[in-house]
C-alpha cells in the first residue's frame, strides 16, 4: 500500500472517531438522534479530505501517520469544544478551516525545496522577535487573563506567539546548521548572536508574564543546541543557569511566587490573604481555584470517564467550574469525559507524533533539514509536556495550548505549520532513497 | 427519535466503548506498521544475492603503489612496501609501520603516506630534519607522481604506481 492510501485508510478511522464523538455529545446534550448532530462531523472529514488531496499533489512520499495524527487530535478538541460551548466550535470550525488553507499554502508553496527558508534566517530570526512585540504596541495589543499576549485587528484576536515559536526555530536550525563545527568546540565567543537573540526573546516573556512560552522557547534552544552540537555540557550549563534563574524569579517576580504556591500548596485548610479580593479565603476558593477544580474534574472521570457530553463542567446555577476550561485546562476536561483509559490513549497519539517527527529527522538527508524537524517535534513535544504536566500538578501551571486540541486559532494555524514542515522534511528524505 | 432516558443511557455506554476502543485501535495499527518498517530489511531469513555478496570476504584492497627503498641505513636496498587502502607511517619510532631504527637523521614520528581516491599522498608529521620529494621540502601534504623520490633523514623512496 503506499503512503497516501495508508493516509486515507487512517483517515476513514479518523473520520468514524469524530462522528461517534460528536453523536454521543448530541445524544446527552438533546436526548435526540438525528443526521443534523453529524454535520459538524461529515464537515470537519470533508476538510481533512481536502488536506489529504493536497498532501497526494504535493508532498506524495511524506509520512502518512501525521495527518490522520493530527486530524484525530483536532477531531476530539473540537468535539470536547463543541461539547463545552458549541458557538465556540463554530469559530474553532473557522479557524481549521484558515488553518487547512494555510497548511496546502505551504506544501504547495515549498514542495519544491523548503531549504530556500534558510537563506532568510535573519529574517526569521527578526521577525520572531518583533512578533513577540508586537501584542506591547499600543493599540494593537490587548492583555488577557494578565498576560499581554493578544493582538486584534478588527474582530479577528491573534497570539503572535505561536507563529513566532516556528520563526524561532526556523532561524535556530538555519543558524545552528552553519555555525556547528564552530559551536561544537564550545568557545563562548561564538554564541554571541545566539545569546542575543535568546536574550531579546526572554526579556519580551519576562515583560509579558508568559512563563510557559518563557519555558518553551529556552527548551527548543537548548535542544536544538545539543542536537547540532552533540555537546552535554551546553545542556548542563543551561538547565544550571534555567534553575538558577528560576529560583531568581520566585524570589522576585510576585507573579511567579504565586504560580509556586500554587502549585505546592493549593489546599489551605486555614484562612490566607486572597490578593484576588483582598480578604481572607481558602487557597483553593482563590488563587488556586481552577487548578483544584481541574484536578477534581479528573479525578472524577475515573478509569473509563463519564462519557462524552456527561461530564459536569457547570454548577447547579450554570456558573462555569473551571476558568478557561476549552484552552488551557481542555485536557482535564477530556481526562473527565474520557477516564483514565481514554487521557492516555491521548498521551499515546503525542508521543506517536513525536515519534514520528524525530524518526523523520533521522531519515533526513542534510543538517538544516535534520535540524527543522527535530527541533518542531521538541517544540511540540514540550509544549504538551508543559500544559498536560501544569494540568495534571507534575509542574507548576502556565498559560499555554495544548497541540491541535485546546481551542484557539493561533494555536491550531501554527500546530499546522508544524504538521506541514514534518511533512515537507519527510517527503523529501523518503523520494532520495 | 426522541429516546426515553434508559436508551439514552445504554446508547451513551454503547457509543463510549465503540469510542474508547476505536481510539485504541487506531494506535495499535500505527504502533504496528510504524514498528513494521524498522524490521522491513530482516523480513525473511532467506537473503538475496546482493546480501550474500555482502557477507563473503572482501577481496584484497587494490594496490595503489609501491615504495622501493634505493638507499637507506635502516633499509634493505630494493625492499618494497605496498601501498594499498591504509595509511602507512614512517619513522624511527618501533609504532611505526615503516620502522627506521637506525637512520640518525630521521625523526622518531617522520612522515605518512596516505592512499586516497585521487592517488597517494605524503605528509610530514613534525619531523627535524623535513620530508623531502625530488629535493623539495614537503610543507603540506602533496600527491606523488609515479618515480617520485622520496628524501626521510637518509633514507631514500622511490614511488612507483
Amino acid at each position: 500500500m503506499t503512503a497516501r492510501n495508508r493516509e486515507l485508510a487512517y483517515l476513514i478511522v479518523v473520520g468514524a472517531l469524530t462522528g461517534l464523538g460528536f453523536a454521543s455529545v448530541y445524544i446527552a446534550r438533546q436526548s435526540q438522534v438525528s443526521w443534523g448532530s453529524l454535520s459538524y462531523a461529515a464537515l470537519f472529514v470533508g476538510l481533512y479530505l481536502v488536506a489529504h488531496v493536497i498532501a497526494r499533489v504535493a508532498v506524495p512520499n511524506a509520512d502518512p501517520y501525521l495527518l490522520p495524527m493530527a486530524g484525530l487530535l483536532t477531531a476530539v478538541g473540537i468535539t470536547e469544544i463543541y461539547r463545552l460551548g458549541p458557538s465556540d466550535a463554530f469559530k474553532q470550525g473557522l479557524w481549521i478551516i484558515v488553518a487547512v488553507a494555510v497548511f496546502a499554502g505551504a506544501v504547495l508553496g515549498l514542495r519544491r525545496d523548503y531549504r530556500v527558508l534558510e537563506q532568510y534566517k535573519y529574517l526569521f530570526g527578526v521577525g520572531a522577535i518583533l512578533l513577540l512585540f508586537l501584542p506591547r504596541v499600543p493599540g494593537l495589543g490587548l492583555t488577557v487573563n494578565g498576560a499581554r499576549l493578544w493582538v486584534h485587528a478588527g474582530p479577528f484576536q491573534f497570539q503572535p506567539g505561536e507563529l513566532a515559536k516556528i520563526f524561532l526555530i526556523v532561524f535556530l536550525a538555519a543558524y545552528l546548521r552553519e555555525k556547528r563545527e564552530v559551536l561544537a568546540q564550545g568557545r563562548p565567543k561564538d554564541l554571541g548572536p545566539l545569546l542575543l537573540i535568546w536574550g531579546g526573546a526572554m526579556l519580551v516573556l519576562a515583560t509579558t508574564n508568559d512563563l510557559g512560552s518563557a519555558f518553551l522557547y529556552y527548551g527548543i534552544f537548548l535542544a536544538m543546541l545539543y542536537i547540532a552540537t552533540a555537546r552535554l555540557s551546553y545542556v548542563v550549563v543551561g538547565v544550571f543557569l534555567f534553575l538558577a534563574g528560576g529560583a531568581f524569579a520566585e524570589s522576585k517576580i510576585a507573579h511567579v511566587h504565586e504560580r509556586v504556591v500554587i502549585w505546592l500548596q493549593p489546599w489551605t485548610t486555614t484562612k490566607v490573604y486572597c490578593p484576588l479580593t483582598g480578604t481572607m479565603a481558602l487557597r483553593q476558593d482563590c488563587q488556586s481555584y481552577q487548578l483544584v477544580k481541574s484536578l477534581y474534574s479528573i479525578g472524577s472521570g475515573g478509569f473509563g470517564g463519564a462519557g462524552l457530553g456527561k461530564g459536569t463542567f457547570t454548577t447547579a446555577t450554570g456558573q462555569q467550574l473551571i476558568p478557561y476550561v476549552n484552552t488551557d485546562f481542555i485536557y482535564s476536561a477530556l481526562a473527565q469525559e474520557l477516564g483514565l483509559i481514554g487521557a492516555s490513549a491521548l498521551l499515546l497519539v503525542f508521543m506517536l507524533f513525536v515519534a514520528r517527527g524525530m524518526k523523520i529527522a533521522l531519515q533526513a538527508e542534510d543538517g538544516f533539514s535534520k535540524l527543522l524537524a527535530a527541533g518542531l517535534t521538541f517544540g511540540f513535544a514540550l509544549q504538551t509536556f508543559i500544559i498536560v504536566g501544569g494540568v495534571l500538578r507534575l509542574i507548576p501551571v502556565t498559560g499555554i495550548t495544548l497541540p491541535f486540541v485546546s481551542y484557539g486559532g493561533s494555536s491550531v494555524v501554527a500546530n499546522f505549520l508544524v504538521l506541514a514542515g514534518l511533512m515537507l522534511v519527510s517527503n523529501r528524505a523518503n523520494s532520495q532513497t | 427519535m426522541t429516546l426515553a432516558s434508559a436508551q439514552v443511557e445504554s446508547t451513551l455506554l454503547a457509543l463510549k466503548i465503540a469510542f474508547l476502543v476505536l481510539l485504541y485501535l487506531f494506535i495499535w495499527r500505527i504502533v504496528r506498521s510504524a514498528s513494521r518498517d524498522l524490521r522491513l530489511p530482516q523480513e525473511s531469513m532467506i537473503l538475496r544475492p546482493h546480501q550474500v555478496a555482502g557477507l563473503l570476504p572482501q577481496p584484497p584492497a587494490p594496490e595503489l603503489g609501491r615504495l622501493v627503498v634505493t638507499a637507506s641505513p635502516a633499509l634493505e636496498e630494493g625492499e618494497i612496501f605496498v601501498l594499498d587502502a591504509a595509511p602507512i607511517s614512517i619513522g624511527r619510532g618501533a609504532v611505526n609501520d615503516i620502522p627506521i631504527a637506525s637512520d640518525e637523521y630521521a625523526s622518531s614520528r617522520h612522515a605518512r603516506f596516505e592512499p586516497r581516491r585521487d592517488g597517494v599522498y605524503v605528509e610530514d608529521v613534525g619531523s627535524t630534519n623535513g620530508t623531502f620529494v625530488n629535493g623539495v621540502r614537503v610543507t603540506r601534504e602533496r600527491r606523488l607522481s609515479p618515480g617520485d623520490l622520496i628524501r626521510i633523514g637518509e633514507t631514500d623512496l622511490r614511488f612507483e604506481p
